[in-house]
């Protein structure tokens, strides 16, 4: 039997077939109202150039914002930022991720009490973080400092996000810290339904630790390391307070993803038509990954059923 | 010490370490807020919480603005948490249940929204919001939160009501409950861990959320604490402690109810978010 | 009174003609069994008299009244699922009293009817428990509990046992029956066991491919199948099938099997000399030395203890026959039996229906 007659009759015992549309009318009015509207109105500002000093009159100048774009060494900028932050998430936060996962399933004492303290980062608020890491960088009296310079581990002047080759890559390095403890929680969650059998059969069949994994555990959560993939990209390219509030995208443009670009070039420079502009791009960037994943995830699904 | 021993107990050092790492900045957070202006600046800094200086905690409620934040995130967390479970609950439940005309474009859409940043959307909503008079209100960021948390919040539930069979809902259709009351009486309270585990992620989108009440706020006592804090930020004139410790009383009840929550709601997540 | 009446009742998914129509009409106070293979239509039908499930055509009566517009609810039936389907947030009481607080059922009633079938369903300690903490078997008597609390004209039951284990599926056979006896409640009851069916039911009614292939009591069944289909279903091990070819001649008739050897029929079969025929021999009754004789060489034996399961070739097949478990028979022996002559089952190999004398 279909699930599909199955709902219908669903529908009907229930009393009535138009309660589906009654349930999900609400929800989906809600989001074509908050949603849709803002976005198809997003999309007529990216050819115009309104100005958030007068943010009603619409002037259409068609693709120039876009055009201005393709000339803008800023925006190309963005774009390698953008590039290097979403990747360096992606790898950090997968990769410590499955490190921290792979260490925690086994059996030891206090090990429920070490997953809930790891997963703390992941809960907290963006802006007590940013604060805290602000502190904790701070030239002269943070933390960090003070512990390197004995060290003498200390950067130039004790500078971190005020330092333009540092700031990128101390950014990311707090954003991994906020995020592995999600990737890290949900690969241990599919790393539980390895069946046991499977890996003692591998250790029976004389596989080492790698081997294990390899011929065992990897094809386990391969589905979920993929999904998760997909969400920390589309999740960085997103990513607006933490960045926003550690560096405001500088020092020197190190740190302007293409959201904070967005953000700076309609708010601070007043161009709201360039500024969505630059949203559309970042969008279609996410649509573009999103679809090719489900591309290449649909052809693995149908090259597992073919064997 | 045989090598397979010794594996295990390097794994175990090196996991208290992350665990550690973890923890650091918020444990550093406190001990902050903590110490006395004479350590503060002294050579060799204070390491650990100093017990006496635990006024402070008091002290910054003394002044009215960090109450009014505190008050002002936990309404507008609150109305999104309520508003999101009654669009999303009847949503979640049509989709797990129901083939209706048009799923798969709603279901489309429900991803797609997942992927728009807040800030591309800061723009057209101000500009919807301000002839409304929303600007300026709790009304308007507990609209534009729920239309972020409403998606993820659908799939963590459509999942979970898949989870519930249909059998249960027939037994109740024999023992004559029809429509939104079998949903309610029978299958709601099945779910009830995932509903307060979306309760408590929607909860906290609100309470954390910075960008829509940065640009939608102008008024003062309107000002959620993401705002307040934030504005501490590249700002000398307040006492550092002062700061942390707003900064802890902020954290620490979205920390305490993801604890208490976290079994339901890193399972919600992964089945909703990843599978979705 | 007819308690539930089918009238020519169909059912289509989609292009897919699920069962083409079925009469069927069930006494009151009578156990019928719907039985057959899975995807036979048996749970479909039951659905569709429950209301679960809509009527493509024809029509259901229950208790004299028409109810294919009627809601699951107003029909005055329970129905006991397969998965129990339990309300796991209530207790055992509340699950039994769910539909009568519905109703707004006066208080004082809901606890005497809630405690009445709790009494007869050896519930009573578990009462304040939720599903959750019992066992399957408890959990089946809750859901029987649930059904037997409303009273209703008609019982339902959507193979209740198949979640059990094999013992607590024996035990929990002889609790329906019992309570059946007790109650006397028109029972509908489904299952793809021919065991639990014929143990249970006043008639069973044999489904295939959505039709009715035979209905009628247990041992009618066992005794005279109608055809091929409902002689291999019913019986276990099920019975063993050769193909023949009709012999006459001298007033006698004979099957001539594969393997050269001959069986003397009835000469009153209808059947006419060099058609081509099914013998059905079943297993249990090839014990006989007066009858028939049945002999080949044994291929392997299943001791059971009480009894064994010898395997033979004949007919150019391999037979099962089920001997005493006092009787020694070895492997590459000739096993020598017999079968008697009215025992002996005959179909006709094209339409695969029954032969009886004329």
């Amino acid at each position: 039997m279909s699930s599909h007659s199955h709902g219908t009759q669903l529908a009907r015992i229930h009393g009535s077939r138009w309660l589906p549309y009654m349930l999900v009318l609400p929800g989906v009015v809600y989001l074509l109202v908050f949603q849709g509207i803002p976005l198809l109105q997003e999309m007529r500002l990216s050819v115009s150039n309104t100005s958030l000093l007068n943010p009603s009159r619409f002037n259409f100048i068609g693709v120039a914002n876009f055009s201005r774009l393709l000339r803008d060494p800023n925006f190309f900028n963005s774009i390698q930022v953008t590039a290097i932050y979403v990747a360096g998430c992606v790898i950090g936060t997968i990769g410590l991720g499955l490190f921290a996962a792979l260490l925690m399933d086994r059996e030891f004492t206090g090990r429920s009490f070490v997953r809930s303290l790891i997963i703390i980062p992941w809960a907290a608020p963006p802006v007590a973080i940013a604060l805290v890491f602000r502190w904790m960088l701070n030239g002269q009296y943070g933390i960090v400092n003070r512990g390197l310079e004995p060290l003498g581990l200390m950067p130039a002047e004790g500078l971190w996000l005020d330092n333009p080759s540092l700031a990128l890559i101390t950014v990311l390095a707090i954003t991994i810290w906020q995020l592995f403890p999600f990737t890290a929680v949900v690969i241990l969650a599919s790393l539980q339904s390895v069946p046991k059998e499977l890996k003692e059969a591998a250790q029976i069949d004389g596989a080492g630790l790698w081997a294990q994994f390899h011929a065992v555990t990897w094809p386990v959560i391969r589905p979920t390391v993929a999904l998760l993939a997909l969400l920390m990209t589309i999740w960085s390219i997103r990513r607006f307070e933490l960045i926003w509030l550690l560096t405001q995208g500088g020092p020197v443009g190190s740190t302007n993803t293409l959201v904070i670009d967005l953000y700076r070039r309609g708010f601070i420079i007043n161009k709201l038509g360039e500024a969505a502009a630059v949203g559309m791009v970042g969008m279609a960037v996410s649509v573009l990954v999103t679809i090719a994943y489900f591309a290449v995830a649909n052809r693995a699904t149908r090259a597992e059923k073919m064997r | 010490m045989t090598r397979s021993e010794f594996i295990s107990h390097a794994a175990l050092v090196i996991i208290f370490v992350l665990a550690g790492l973890a923890i650091f900045p918020f444990y550093w957070m406190f001990v902050t807020a903590t110490t006395s202006d004479a350590n503060m600046f002294a050579a060799s800094p204070q390491l650990v919480p100093s017990l006496s200086q635990l006024g402070i905690f008091a002290q910054i409620f003394e002044e009215g603005a960090v109450k009014t934040w505190l008050a002002n995130s936990f309404i507008i967390a609150a109305g999104t948490t309520v508003l999101t479970l009654a669009l999303a609950i009847p949503l979640g439940y049509a989709f797990a249940r129901f083939p209706f005309w048009g799923k798969a474009g709603v279901g489309i859409g429900l991803l797609v929204t997942q992927m728009l940043p807040e800030a591309v959307l800061v723009v057209p909503l101000f500009s919807i919001f301000s002839p409304l008079g929303l600007l300026n209100s709790y009304a308007g960021l507990i609209l534009a939160n729920t239309a972020f948390t409403l998606p993820v919040i659908t799939w963590i539930l459509k999942n979970a009501f898949d989870t519930v069979p249909v059998e249960i809902e027939e037994a109740a259709v024999l023992d004559g409950c029809t429509g939104i009351n079998a949903l309610v009486r029978v299958v709601l309270p099945v779910i009830m861990p995932s509903v307060a585990a979306s309760a408590v992620i929607a909860f906290f989108h609100g309470w954390n959320e910075y960008v829509f009440a940065l640009t939608f706020i102008t008024n003062d006592t309107l000002k959620p604490a993401s705002v307040g804090l934030a504005g501490f930020i590249g700002e000398i004139s307040t006492p550092i402690q002062s700061v942390m410790a707003v900064g802890v009383v902020y954290t620490l009840p979205a920390v305490a109810l993801y604890l208490l929550m976290q079994r339901f709601i890193v399972s919600g997540m992964a089945a909703g978010s990843v599978k979705g | 009174m007819a308690s539930v009446i089918l009238n020519g009742v169909r059912k289509t998914f989609g292009a897919v003609n699920v069962i083409p129509g079925i009469d069927l009409e069930i006494e009151s106070g009578e156990f019928v069994a719907l039985v057959g293979p899975s995807g036979c239509g048996k749970s479909t039908l039951l659905r569709m008299i429950a209301g679960l499930e809509e009527v493509s055509g024809g029509e259901v009566w229950i208790e004299g009244r028409k109810v294919n517009d009627v809601s699951p609810k107003d029909r005055n039936i329970a129905m006991v699922f397969q998965s129990y389907a339990l309300y796991p947030q209530m207790t055992v009481a509340e699950n039994m009293s769910f539909n009568l607080r519905l109703a707004k059922k006066p208080k004082a009633e809901i606890r005497e009817r809630v405690a009445e079938a709790a009494r007869m369903l050896d519930l009573e300690a578990l009462l304040d428990r939720k599903p959750g903490q019992l066992s399957g078997g408890q959990r089946q008597r809750v859901a029987m509990g649930r059904a037997i609390v409303r009273s209703p004209k008609v019982f339902l039951f959507d193979e209740p046992l198949s979640n059990l284990d094999a013992k607590l599926r024996v035990a929990m056979r002889a609790e329906i029956k019992q309570l059946h006896q007790k109650v006397k409640t028109t029972s509908v009851y489904v299952t793809h066991d021919q065991i639990e069916a014929m143990t249970l039911a006043d008639r069973l009614v044999v489904l295939n491919k959505g039709h009715v292939e035979q209905q009628g009591s247990p041992l009618d069944l066992y005794n005279r199948p109608a055809n091929l289909f409902v002689a291999g279903f019913i019986g276990s091990p099920a019975m063993n099938f050769l193909e023949a070819r009709a012999a006459r001649g001298d007033g006698h008739l004979r099957a001539q099997l594969a393997d050269g050897n001959a069986l003397e029929l009835d000469p009153a079969l209808g059947v006419a000399d060099g058609q081509e025929i099914i013998i059905g021999l079943r297993p249990e009754l090839i014990n006989n030395d007066a009858g028939e004789a049945v002999c080949g060489e044994v291929i392997m034996i299943e001791p059971m203890g009480a009894q064994t399961l010898v395997y033979f070739s004949y007919g150019g097949k391999t037979v099962t026959a089920i001997v005493d478990g006092e009787h020694r028979v070895a492997v590459g022996e000739t096993f020598r039996s017999g079968i008697e002559r009215r025992r002996i089952h005959v179909f006709d190999r094209a339409s695969g229906m029954r032969r009886d004398p004329e």
